[in-house]
């Protein structure tokens, strides 16, 4: 089912929680919705479903207007950001509870019902957990009921707040591909809210970030990574280095030190240049004043990649570079070393268009 | 809910402390027992020793006399009639205490605060005052009188006086216990069946209900012992008609006035009864409550 979500606002009290959001989703998409806290995710996942109202705009599902349909006749499925599992019922009545609430002439026979919730069970891997009760389960496993108890009324839209929200790194990757699986598997189109940029990146066909109530940027993974068209999004995705100077004719100055940026040809006082940790390359001798001398503070390996952590030398500024464990190898520096560093890659933004 | 505090004694996760049993160690077991002592002769005097006393002061004459005086036609019309009240009364602040706390804690609205304060007014009141107010409302010379009057309605002096009367005065025992649940429960798995598309009743029935079940039959309970012992908003509006009009604690206080002591403490006992049967439902429901 494709969605569109057109010019929609709302506002608790005095605060503008979400501010003319417009996103047109095809069928069987599976998104990310990406934002800091508070920037709306959950406000806007519940007007989807319908748990919250609007004040302007209009949601579309398939081409249908149904901003004032019920809730109840949405189909959509939901996993709240905290479960939100019926306390009182076994794993098996959370899971059955969608088809049993039917009214009679939809609703399925007792027998097709349990084999419905035993398959279901048996998808998420909790086949032993049916006469547990949420309490006797841990935040995966209650995780998971949530996700069978949404999947089982069929919905023509899933949406997942923050459905890997307090777990751990392992069970989280876990899920997350399990997720992707499920996904393909059933063709629902799927929006998930996390926080965790990675996981974005790494599960969505295409992600949306939010801030402050309003899209920053839509795109696909790459598009949203490479090409960021905001300073926030570069900030939010990934750790970054700023470098601020003067744009003149194709080259960004700060004092002695000098950037080839040949795609930005006006001229500016006060720009920054955006560079992430992998596009910063080190050199045990300086070439010319394309590099910058800096001092290494802290080396931390974690498998393939170096995160070496410098101070600049010129000014007091700190600097973050990655490089691939071989190439640290080679070039053979320690804690202390003076070393230069050179952006190999720099995204411009000038201030004046940015708030940052 | 109120539970009692556990109080934990002589924690064994404190390793280590064995070997040296200290001076202030030997000083907190004697401020132990000296304070559980208290407790219990505070509770042998104030309570067990009145209790005891009904039942012997109720027994005194024989068991003839005892069941004479249960059996006699006016406590009969008086036990019918504290029945009756508490037939009509608990259902149905069983329903206003659910109404009010489900508007009260799954709702936002204005007046809000004021609704909850209004809940507790009977609390503030006092009942005498609040049979008044009745009496000012629905009396013979009172705002509606002249109405209730023309169109044959008896309120005062009557079974329906006594039952808003009663009513006024147990109103908060279920939204007080109901709301601050409520509260904490939140709506998220209201939502959650809204969304797996239940309907409104059926959410309340399958979701709602089975969640406060404790809590409401915990007010129930307290609605129920307070409905069944009520004396002085009744006294106000029954006009202690005997055989019609008189409640239990009416009839107790009758047979009292006239020297007729055994006969007095014989109903009382049997009050004392559905005291204490309402305790030992009340602590098994708080048992079953936390065992969930
Ligand atoms: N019912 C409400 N009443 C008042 N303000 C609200 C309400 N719901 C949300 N807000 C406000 O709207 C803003 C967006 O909230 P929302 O829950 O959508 O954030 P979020 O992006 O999901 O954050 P998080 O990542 O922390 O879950 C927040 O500032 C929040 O305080
Ligand atoms: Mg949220």
């Amino acid at each position: 089912m494709s969605i569109q979500i057109q010019n929609v606002s709302r506002a608790f009290g005095t605060f503008q929680a979400l501010k003319d959001i417009s996103i047109d989703i095809e069928s069987g998409e599976l998104i990310a919705l990406l934002g800091p806290s508070g920037s709306g995710k959950t406000t806007l996942l519940r007007i989807l479903a319908g748990l919250e109202g609007l004040d302007e705009g209009a949601i579309l599902f398939d081409g249908q207007n149904i901003t004032n349909v019920s809730p109840k006749e949405r189909g959509v499925g939901f996993v709240f950001q905290h479960y939100a599992l019926f306390r009182h019922m076994t794993v098996f009545d959370n899971v059955a509870y969608g088809l049993k609430v039917r009214p009679r002439k939809t609703r399925p026979s007792k027998d097709e019902i349990n084999k419905k919730v035993r398959d279901l069970l048996a998808l998420v891997k909790l086949d032993n957990f049916a006469d547990r009760y949420p309490a006797q389960l841990s935040g995966g496993q209650r995780q998971r009921v949530a996700l069978a108890r949404a999947l089982a009324v069929e919905p023509k839209v899933l949406l997942l707040d923050e459905p890997f929200g307090a777990l751990d790194a392992k069970v989280r990757k876990e899920l997350r591909r399990w997720l992707r699986k499920l996904h393909n598997e059933f063709h629902v189109t799927s929006i998930f809210v996390t926080h965790d940029q990675e996981e974005a990146l790494d599960v969505a066909n295409r992600i949306i970030v939010m801030n402050n109530g309003k899209i920053e940027q839509v795109g696909t993974p790459e598009e949203v990574y490479e090409h960021p068209n905001s300073p926030f999004v570069y900030d939010f995705l990934g750790n970054v280095n700023l470098f601020r100077g003067r744009l003149h004719k194709g080259k960004l100055t700060q004092g002695q030190f000098e950037i080839d940026v040949p795609t930005y040809l006006d001229s500016h006082y006060e720009v920054v240049g955006y560079v992430r940790p992998h596009d910063i390359q080190i050199e045990k001798n300086q070439l010319n004043n394309e590099s910058v001398a800096a001092k290494i503070v802290h080396i931390h390996m974690v498998g393939p990649v170096v995160q070496i952590e410098l101070k600049r030398e010129d000014v007091d500024e700190y600097l973050e570079a990655e490089i691939p464990k071989e190439h640290y190898k080679k070039l053979g520096i320690k804690n202390g070393d003076t070393v230069f560093i050179k952006p190999k890659q720099l995204k411009v933004f000038v201030p004046e268009d940015f708030s940052i | 809910m109120t539970k009692p505090l556990n109080v934990e004694h002589d924690s064994p996760s404190i390793a280590g402390h064995g070997a040296t049993k200290s001076y202030a160690m030997q000083e907190s077991m004697i401020v132990k027992w000296s304070l559980i002592a208290i407790s219990l002769v505070f509770l042998a005097l104030f309570l067990i020793l009145p209790l005891v006393s009904i039942f012997v002061t109720a027994l005194e004459k024989g068991w003839a006399t005892y069941v004479a005086s249960i059996t006699d036609p006016d406590a009969l019309a008086a036990i019918k009639l504290t029945l009756t009240v508490v037939l009509i009364v608990v259902p149905l602040n069983a329903i206003f205490g659910i109404v009010a706390a489900w508007a009260i804690t799954k709702f936002s609205f204005k007046g809000k605060n004021v609704l909850i304060t209004l809940i507790d007014l009977p609390f503030a009141v006092s009942p005498v005052i609040a049979g008044l107010v009745f009496i000012l409302l629905f009396g013979a010379q009172g705002l509606f009188g002249e109405w209730l009057f023309q169109n044959d309605i008896k309120i005062v002096f009557a079974l329906p006086g006594i039952v808003i009367a009663t009513m006024f005065v147990t109103f908060p025992f279920v939204a007080r216990e109901l709301i601050p649940l409520m509260q904490m429960q939140g709506i998220t798995e209201e939502e959650a069946s809204i969304s797996l598309g239940a309907s409104g009743w059926k959410t309340f029935f399958l979701v709602t209900l089975p969640n406060i079940k404790w809590g409401l039959l915990y007010g129930l309970i307290l609605c129920n012992a307070r409905t069944i012992g009520e004396f002085g908003a009744v006294s106000v509006v029954s006009g202690h008609i005997r055989g019609m009009t008189n409640t239990m604690p009416l009839h107790i206080e009758i047979l009292y006035n006239e020297y007729q002591f055994t006969a007095a403490f014989a109903v009382a006992s049997l009050m004392s009864i559905l005291a204490i049967i309402t305790i030992i439902i009340k602590n098994f429901i708080e048992w079953k409550a936390k065992d969930e």
